[in-house]
């Protein structure tokens, strides 16, 4: 009986460090994954135990914030950058500048590392990241009488296409990635600035800014995209491409599956091509970011378990089971990535895998966010519902920034 | 005779050590009065305990917390009336608070047709109960569903601008949640369609209790059947209408999941709520005593219009004869 207790750990002393772990959405399609990763960490440190816990996208922050007010908060959590910033703005995070050392820092590309850099200090450490690519329905393109292997390759083309094809089958084009605050990407893609170079004043109220929205409002009027766009976003998007009422989606590569599983007869109609990059010829990475919360028990383990998750093996890994990129140099090289294969799924990785050199993340990093999103939100809105001229909406906006920033 | 407390029935006599009816010994001072008063507590303590805890206490806590500022991270920090002054110029708050006002109008509509269901249902009839089962069925759907549905059939390629289309009532598709003078209405709608069954059956039971005798004396005397209607049933059933109108108010003035699910608050604010914008301003901003004196300003109006509805509806019920 004893050898038995002695042999199944009962006896063995507690861990040092509990390692809380919080993840968005990975259940059940990766549970294995990382269940592996916590496995091979844990029999590498056996005095640190990991509790995984996977939240919907939805509800992690206010999750988070009610964990970390009743003490008992994650060690390591997962949040994009907005999340990051937001949370780093209320001084929750540990400044990974300072916890990671600069031979580890240095392996994750500049670019992506700098996404959560606010008052001088970075507060993620970057996971993975999904470019967006172009993907179109062939059928829609042939019934409208365009070549379904001469995808738009620049913004200008890819209006044009919308437009084509709007008027030929009635079927939208596009949904412009234009809700809550998106249209800041949309003003950088177009090689527009948000603030001045001391970033104390917002500048997006220029000659060149009123035309890009007001390109996009006439667009509006014109109904060459859908009434809901404003609100719905990507969700929506996907939502109608998959039931053949939206000729172009660009979104993540990772939303296909989605279309795979919900319409099987569109997603063999779909190709896929590069981003329509516009005049900025810059393109918008959203990044998943491994983040410290300052009231963590086990700062330094659980940095170096962020690491370890984030480290070059074990981000190739995962990218061999979705399409994601790795934020890592060394797992980016690998030649995974520029293996094009048969499907649009393998299309798609050795596209996106090219634009990661061109890529960054477009998120504005503002103080008071929730007050200036706000207000751009609103400027933007009331000129697409014409109850502000572009100019008026973006003077509004701007002066509403330069008195908060 | 003294009436026991709460309403008990007064101990029989010659119990106690106080002989029955000398004066100056309330029922409480024999040790068998005060056996059932506490009886009485112990029966209350459980429903007590529920509600010191989940609502004296967030009350109180809430409103504590109005007085500070608080990101839930850092230690809260006392800043007086600080939170009530700013909301004055924010114009968030203006909008949020008309948007709820406004929504206050699905209250008569609701109850008016609530009213009319309930009488129609209010009769013996074969299948009947299956009727009113299926008018119940919202209530008890879960709202994200019945948001998700609503959505469905607002949407531009939805039913219902289908079949307006199809009826040549329309020249193009309405886009009921994507316009800002519609939004509001359309989601108000979906308020009104979900409670109809939970109204229709308050009204049903306050139309049991109403004694048939009146009706029938209205109509021997000569009363048609809209005047049995006005005169006799609608007073009779004030108590009822109190109720319903109150409660509906309060609940219109706290919608949060319809608007969450179906419009995220816009086009342009168009359906920006004040607990959508508590919600924003404490799990979005942060800003937890800002939403707290949000709460407390929606709480005031509350319990003001709970006020006036009492002032407005309490004659009635069988004291109206």
């Amino acid at each position: 009986m004893l050898v038995l207790l002695l042999s199944s750990g009962a006896w063995a002393s507690p861990p040092r460090a509990r390692i809380e772990f919080w993840t968005i959405s990975l259940q059940p399609f990766f549970t294995g994954y990382v269940q592996g990763l916590i496995a091979a960490y844990e029999r590498a440190h056996p005095d640190v135990q990991i509790r995984w816990i996977d939240v919907p996208p939805q509800t992690i922050e206010q999750k988070l914030l009610a964990a970390i007010a009743g003490g008992v908060g994650p060690e390591v959590v997962n949040l994009n950058t907005e999340g990051t910033l937001r949370m780093a703005e209320a001084r929750a995070l540990v400044d990974m500048d300072g916890a990671v050392p600069p031979a580890a820092r240095g392996r994750y590309f500049p670019n992506i590392w700098s996404s959560t850099r606010s008052g001088g200090a970075a507060y993620g450490i970057p996971w993975y990241v999904v470019p967006n690519v172009l993907a179109y329905n062939r059928a829609l393109f042939r019934r409208a009488g365009l070549d379904p292997a001469r995808p738009p390759a620049s913004e200008e083309a890819f209006v044009q296409a919308a437009t084509a094809i709007k008027a030929r089958t009635g079927v939208y084009g596009f949904m412009p990635n234009i809700d809550g605050i998106r249209f800041l990407r949309v003003f950088q893609e177009e090689g527009l600035s948000i603030l001045a170079p001391d970033r104390r004043r917002a500048v997006f109220n220029s000659a060149a800014h009123v035309r890009v929205l007001a390109r996009y409002v006439a667009l509006f009027k014109q109904d060459l995209f859908p009434a809901d766009t404003l609100q719905r976003g990507y969700l929506g998007a996907t939502e109608r491409y998959a039931a053949g009422q939206l000729a172009m989606l660009t979104t993540g590569p990772q939303f296909l599956l989605r279309v795979r599983a919900d319409s099987p007869d569109v997603y063999r109609e779909t190709a896929v091509a590069p981003y329509p990059l516009g005049p900025g010829r810059v393109l918008d990475l959203p990044t998943m970011e491994l983040d410290v919360p300052l009231a963590s028990r086990h700062r330094r383990e659980a940095v170096d378990f962020a690491l370890y998750v984030t480290d070059d093996a074990n981000q190739l890994a995962f990218c061999h089971l979705v399409v994601v990129f790795p934020s890592t140099r060394a797992a980016a090289a690998d030649p995974y990535f520029t293996r094009a294969g048969q499907s649009p799924e393998d299309r798609a990785r050795a596209i996106a895998a090219g634009e990661l050199g061109t890529a960054r993340d477009l998120t504005v990093v503002v103080p008071h966010s929730d007050e200036l999103y706000r207000a751009f939100r609103e400027a933007v809105e009331q000129a697409f519902y014409g109850r502000m001229t572009p100019q008026q909406a973006l003077d509004w906006a701007v002066k509403e920034w330069n008195a908060r920033l | 005779m003294e009436r026991p407390p709460l309403g008990l029935p007064a101990p029989p006599a010659g119990q106690g050590p106080h002989p029955a009816g000398s004066p100056g010994a309330p029922p409480s001072a024999s040790p068998a009065g005060r056996r059932r008063i506490l009886t009485a507590y112990l029966f209350l303590l459980p429903a007590l305990a529920l509600l010191a805890t989940f609502t004296f206490y967030p009350v109180i806590f809430g409103t504590a917390l109005s007085l500070f500022e608080y990101n839930i991270i850092s230690p809260p920090r006392f800043v007086g009336l600080g939170n009530f002054r700013r909301l004055a110029a924010d114009r968030y708050f203006w909008i949020a608070l008309g948007n709820s006002v406004r929504y206050l109008a699905v209250v008569p509509v609701l109850q008016g047709c609530a009213i009319l269901l309930a009488l129609w249902v209010h009769r013996s009839a074969r299948g009947i109960g299956w009727l009113r089962a299926a008018y119940y069925l919202p209530v008890v759907t879960s709202i994200v569903v019945v948001g998700i549905l609503w959505r469905w059939l607002y949407d531009d390629a939805g039913l219902i601008n289908f079949v307006l289309l199809r009826l040549g009532l329309a020249r193009g598709p309405i886009h009921w949640l994507a316009s800002p003078g519609i939004a509001l209405y359309a989601v108000m709608f979906v308020t009104l369609w979900k409670g109809l069954g939970y109204y229709m059956v308050i009204y049903l039971v306050g139309l049991e209790a109403i004694p048939p005798g009146y009706a029938e004396a209205a109509a021997i005397d000569g009363a048609g059947a809209l005047q049995r209607l006005w005169r006799v049933t609608l007073p009779l059933l004030r108590p009822s209408i109190l109720l319903a109108a109150t409660l509906s108010a309060i609940s219109a003035l706290r919608v949060f999941e319809e608007v969450y699910v179906m419009t995220g608050g816009g086009p342009v604010y168009a359906t920006y709520t004040m607990f959508y914008y508590m919600f924003d301003q404490a799990f979005g901003a942060l800003h937890m005593g800002y939403a707290a004196a949000l709460g407390v300003v929606l709480a005031v109006v509350t319990i003001g219009l709970s006020m006036l509805s009492f002032r407005l509806l309490r004659e009635g019920g069988l004291s109206y004869y």
